[in-house]
């Protein structure tokens, strides 16, 4: 018997879209509306996976052996009891109840804290910090915004559905939906590009090699004149955001600081002594600020290019600076292009919790923040720590050689929901359910709106939520630290969150009563 | 004088802010050994970690002996007094120091410096990154005394400069100075790109090549530049005013012959 749950988050990235309907069979998903690509990957086919672990590991002998869910829990307490230094990893992927709890394991431990977001949008919360963000929600942009500038990011493929849902291709109150236009462009380009072809084979000419970092010349006249939503993409190579936007400007790589900075000088009316600045003629960017100045409301999206080409933190606060001087000419915003789905709401439990959004450290009892030193990439370089619990991450893939050679020098916790990189290199390998599919929990868009996820299929028989599993280590944990007679914290009333699959009950007696009809005056 | 010897090789960080002239003086053996640190989430004392030896000898007042780069806010908010480091050294040597000496015969980590408002420090190696920079989300820079370095440094040294010179003799990273308000930063050798970026006073002055900012517009040619009241830097110089994006009115010298790449710049004078 099949049945179609509708509204469902899809648990991907920053953009949390709440619009899916998911068709369930069996208790697997079998169909999806709405979704894109990527959500399809995950919650048709990629949950399913045939490397799910069902049980938790140890590894005895150099072979992970499966064990009881007590033993395992027991084993990684000790670990993380022994260690004096423990650092604690992930959290990105994970719903906001289970990060509450992960940061009271950190402060029972006197533990390293850090999240994902200090290899991607950490340079974000850092400039944010410093000189403060101009913010609004995407149900802001998608209504008002009519230019729209995406800076080294490429929503196309990395949230694919953003451009469609909140900005350029997305029919808003006050802003209408680029979309026709596009297609319009599209056929225009598709039937040029057959002419070309055609006059090529006629001609038998060979085509000449385009050089791969070309500048795309001044910006068209539509840019000035062009009614409804534009949009411009920032980049160093023409991605297929640039394909859709309305005007594309190429930079030089690790140049993104020296354009803005002179970006703010024209915006600010200042003279430039010199013609270019990261391979774009001054002229060029005066036309771009003057499109800038000249928008109702303008906003930028910026990506990881930014964040970690050289400057990181530095490009974020430039442009952070640019934003709040456009401010004084026009209404503009900027936003950063989260990735994880809750990598925001890492952000936003950690410091609501300790006043610090990640690189903490708690070794002194309360928490210290400062990144480059109690960041993850950097405390493992520099090998400072002696036991590893990553959770709902995958550093193996993604981290540095030399990083992760020192972290497999001292014994590894995992807890994952399939058997990933970092899985098999763990001492300790606990399974969970996929959150967004198997549980509910809050998670955090990027603009930092907390939105429920949703549980439609049941897990297999014996896995823990991630909340629960770590709720089981803290216990442990402070049962090993009693036993040593060291002072211990204690929890509070545990909240559970209401399975949000079931429909609330409708209550009768509190129906809206009917609006009273005015009676027609005789 | 206290001579400090590392018992064993550290491989967890180790927070050592009760390390000051201040807190040594008057102290016998056995209470220098009850000193509380911490390594890692361990409480311990300064006798588990190190060999304490007392001499009559007044100056330096602390010398620290092994490799200690693990080792962090040694020196902290110390206000007077000698400390000669004979070794690498950790982070935030030297924050919020208010007076005294700081001498390291090693490498120093970030951060040191940091917050700093007058006295002294010294590293005859290699200096982080972050130097005499305020944490995050603060503007509380350097506001007064001498850092010296002979090796090379690492990025944003010098960030939100309130007062103060920094002196280095090898060459240093991107970012130096960014912020900058007051103060003077010497860099015998090249400078990374973005120096001086969004200063709006102070005085920036590099012996090697750079790179400039847009946002820096050409002042003048100077034939020479005061660092402190004993040193006087041959140039010739150009001398660039900026930041303009924040209104700025700092200055840049950057050494003419080692910058062939700034030439075109002479046509606006």
């Amino acid at each position: 018997m099949s049945k179609t749950i509708n509204n469902v988050v899809c648990p991907i990235c920053g953009c949390l879209c709440d619009d899916l309907e998911v068709t369930i069979e069996n208790n697997e998903i079998v169909k999806m509306k709405n979704g894109c690509a990527v959500c399809e990957a995950k919650m048709v086919h990629g949950y399913k996976s045939e490397e799910r672990i069902l049980k938790p590991m140890i590894r005895k002998d150099g072979k992970l052996v499966s064990v009881s869910i007590d033993e395992a829990v027991k084993k990684a307490a000790q670990i993380l009891t022994d260690a004096k230094y423990p650092l604690l990893f992930g959290w990105s992927s994970t719903v906001g109840e289970a990060q509450r709890i992960g940061v009271e394991l950190a402060e029972e431990l006197g533990a390293t804290l850090d999240n994902c977001c200090s290899v991607c949008h950490g340079p974000s919360v850092m400039a944010t910090q410093e000189i403060g963000i101009p913010a609004a929600t995407l149900g802001q942009i998608r209504h008002r915004a009519d230019l729209i500038v995406y800076w080294a990011c490429n929503p196309w493929a990395s949230h694919p559905r953003h451009v469609e849902r909140y900005t350029a291709f997305t029919d808003g109150r006050f802003e209408g939906s680029e979309w026709k236009n596009y297609l319009q462009k599209l056929k225009a380009d598709s039937g040029r590009k057959k002419i070309e072809m055609a006059s090529k084979r006629i001609a038998r000419v060979e085509p000449p090699i385009k050089p791969q970092v070309c500048f795309t010349g001044p910006p068209p006249p539509m840019l000035e004149h062009k009614p409804g939503r534009k949009m411009i993409v920032v980049d160093v190579r023409k991605t297929m955001t640039a394909e859709v936007a309305d005007y594309f400007l190429q930079i030089e790589p690790n140049r993104d600081y020296d354009v803005i900075e002179a970006l703010r000088c024209l915006v600010t009316d200042q003279e430039l002594d010199v013609d270019k600045v990261g391979g774009i003629p001054v002229d060029t960017l005066r036309d771009v600020a003057d499109a800038m100045m000249n928008c109702e409301f303008g906003v930028i999206y910026f990506g990881l290019g930014m964040t970690q080409s050289l400057g990181r933190f530095r490009n974020i606060e430039i442009a952070i600076a640019l934003a709040r001087d456009l401010n004084r000419k026009t209404k503009f915003i900027i936003s950063p292009m989260r990735g994880h789905f809750n990598v925001t709401g890492a952000n936003t439990v950690f410091a609501w919790q300790t006043g610090y959004p990640f690189a903490l450290d708690f070794s002194q009892g309360y928490p210290q923040f400062n990144p480059g030193e109690n960041t993850a990439v950097d405390l493992l370089k520099r090998g400072d720590n002696d036991a590893t619990l990553i959770i709902s991450a995958d550093p193996a893939a993604h981290f540095p050689s030399v990083i992760m050679q020192n972290m497999l020098k001292h014994p590894l916790i995992t807890i994952n929901p399939d058997m990933n990189a970092i899985s098999r290199l763990g001492d300790v390998v606990f399974p969970t359910q996929w959150c967004g599919i198997e549980y509910s929990g809050t998670a955090y868009r990027m603009d930092a709106v907390p939105i429920t996820l949703k549980k439609v299929v049941e897990a297999p028989p014996g896995i823990l939520t991630d909340e629960e599993l770590l709720i089981r280590i803290l216990e442990e944990v402070r049962a090993i630290k009693i036993k040593r007679g060291e002072p211990v914290g204690q929890t509070e009333a545990k909240f559970t969150h209401p399975n949000t699959t079931k429909t609330p009950p409708v209550n009768t007696a509190q129906k809206k009563p009917k609006r009273a009809t005015k009676k027609k005056v005789a | 004088m206290v001579t400090l010897t590392a018992i064993r090789t550290f491989n967890i960080p180790i927070q050592a802010p009760c390390i000051t002239p201040e807190n040594f003086a008057d102290k016998t053996i056995a209470e220098l050994k009850k000193l509380p640190l911490t390594e890692g989430n361990r409480n311990v004392t300064l006798g588990d970690l190190f060999k304490i030896e007392q001499s009559p000898t007044e100056t330096p007042n602390i010398i620290l002996n092994g490799d200690l780069s693990k080792v962090k806010r040694v020196g902290q908010a110390m206000k007077s007094g000698e400390i000669v480091i004979n070794g690498n050294i950790g982070m935030h040597t030297g924050e919020k120091m208010a007076g005294g000496k700081i001498v390291v015969n090693g490498n120093a980590g970030g951060w040191t410096g940091s917050e700093m408002k007058k006295g002294a420090i010294e590293i005859h190696g290699d200096g982080g990154d972050y130097i005499a920079s305020p944490y995050r989300g603060n503007d509380l820079g350097m506001k007064g005394g001498l850092i010296t370095i002979d090796g090379n440094v690492g990025t944003d040294v010098g960030c939100h400069l309130k007062g103060g010179i920094i002196k280095i003799k090898g060459s240093a990273g991107r970012f130096l100075g960014y912020h900058m308000t007051d103060g003077v930063i010497y860099v015998e050798k090249d400078c990374d790109v973005r120096a001086g970026a969004c200063m709006t006073g102070g005085k920036i002055v590099i012996g090697g090549a750079l790179e400039i900012l847009p946002s820096f517009t050409i002042d003048s040619v100077k034939p020479k530049v005061k660092v402190d009241d004993s040193t006087n830097i041959v140039g010739p110089f150009y001398v660039f005013l900026g930041d303009r994006s924040e209104r700025g009115v700092g200055k840049i010298f950057a050494n003419k012959v080692a910058n062939p790449a700034l030439k075109f710049y002479e046509k606006y004078l």
